[in-house]
């Protein structure tokens, strides 16, 4: 029975090639989006970082993302 | 009214949105790959290599709705001058891309098995081709065109060129004779696919519709990072 599931009646190649092809392509893009997502909030921490402390503070009081940034990686680490 | 599309007013609601797609997505994948690979049946003349279907179509719809999007936003961007248009559709056109490019190597490979050929410069096929060129060719503007204003300009032309293509795709099937189907679902009047074959289609739709949602939300937070990087010193 899981030969002939497998088989698809002599269409197997063609109907597991496509569905294969169509999963790896949309995980290859999902991890490549996270990474950049990640790579670009570590770099947006690290230029904050390199602000004065007052600089910084004026930074995380008007920018709700800045402070949203923050809290979100803090967490993780 | 436009306010509401401002990057500080949305971020936390995208982030809110991710976590949601996050938690359902593998459920729904996983019902609607079972639905298409073992609950519908095989078509009485092109047998279970109907199943490809499930994954080419939706590709299909997903690269033309991405560009009739971009296409739409360009003309308001041109009209509102509203730049955030162009960081949303700078977003959605790589997911276009990659349904495009999906439909036409899943189109090939149903081909092969239907037609007996990979490939055929048809009107529907050719079209397709035509319309991932016109992505390639949208993408690369913001690639290497360093020039913000410029590239939004010329982003804008190349959407609204492409969208030419995009009524020659939907009718290409009626207009000549192609190797390729005619539209078996119309949104008037009645469909020519069964009940059976329906439900799993639309399940497989609902999952790629997650993922696209998914893809650009990630994307946007990117940008929207991106930006609030590069201004820190401005916050």
């Amino acid at each position: 029975m899981i030969i002939e599931f497998i088989a698809m009646n002599g269409y197997g190649l063609y109907v597991w090639l496509s569905f294969s092809v169509v999963l790896v392509s949309c995980a290859v893009v999902y991890y490549k989006t996270k990474k950049t997502l990640k790579k670009y909030e570590k770099e947006f921490l690290v230029e904050l970082e390199t602000l004065s402390l007052s600089e910084k503070n004026k930074a995380l009081k008007n920018s709700k993302i800045a402070q949203q940034i923050l809290s979100a990686n803090s967490k993780i680490s | 009214m436009f306010s509401f599309f401002s990057p500080s007013n949305i971020y936390s609601t995208i982030q809110r949105l991710i976590k949601f797609i996050n938690s359902i997505f593998f459920l729904v994948l996983i019902i609607g790959l079972t639905f298409a690979l073992v609950f519908s049946p095989p078509d009485y003349i092109q047998g279970d290599s109907v199943r490809i279907m499930y994954v080419h179509v939706p590709s299909a719809w997903l690269g033309l709705a991405c560009f009739s999007f971009i296409t739409l936003l360009s003309v308001f961007n041109f009209i509102f001058k509203i730049k955030n248009f162009y960081f949303i559709n700078k977003c959605i056109a790589p997911i276009g891309l990659l349904f495009t490019c999906l439909a036409i190597i899943t189109g090939s490979l149903w081909g092969q098995p239907t037609w007996g050929t990979w490939w055929a410069w048809d009107a529907r096929l050719t079209s397709m081709f035509v319309l991932m060129l016109f992505y390639i060719f949208y993408i690369l503007v913001f690639k290497i065109i360093r020039k913000e204003e410029l590239a939004i300009k010329i982003s804008s032309i190349v959407a609204i060129l492409g969208s030419i293509n995009l009524p020659i795709i939907k009718y290409s099937v009626e207009w000549w004779s192609t190797l390729h189907q005619p539209a078996s679902i119309k949104i008037t009047g009645s469909s020519a696919i069964h009940s059976t074959m329906l439900l799993p289609l639309m399940a497989m739709l609902f999952v790629f519709v997650l993922y696209a949602a998914l893809i650009f939300l990630m994307k946007y937070k990117t940008e929207i990072i991106r930006i609030k990087k590069k201004n820190i010193k401005r916050i």
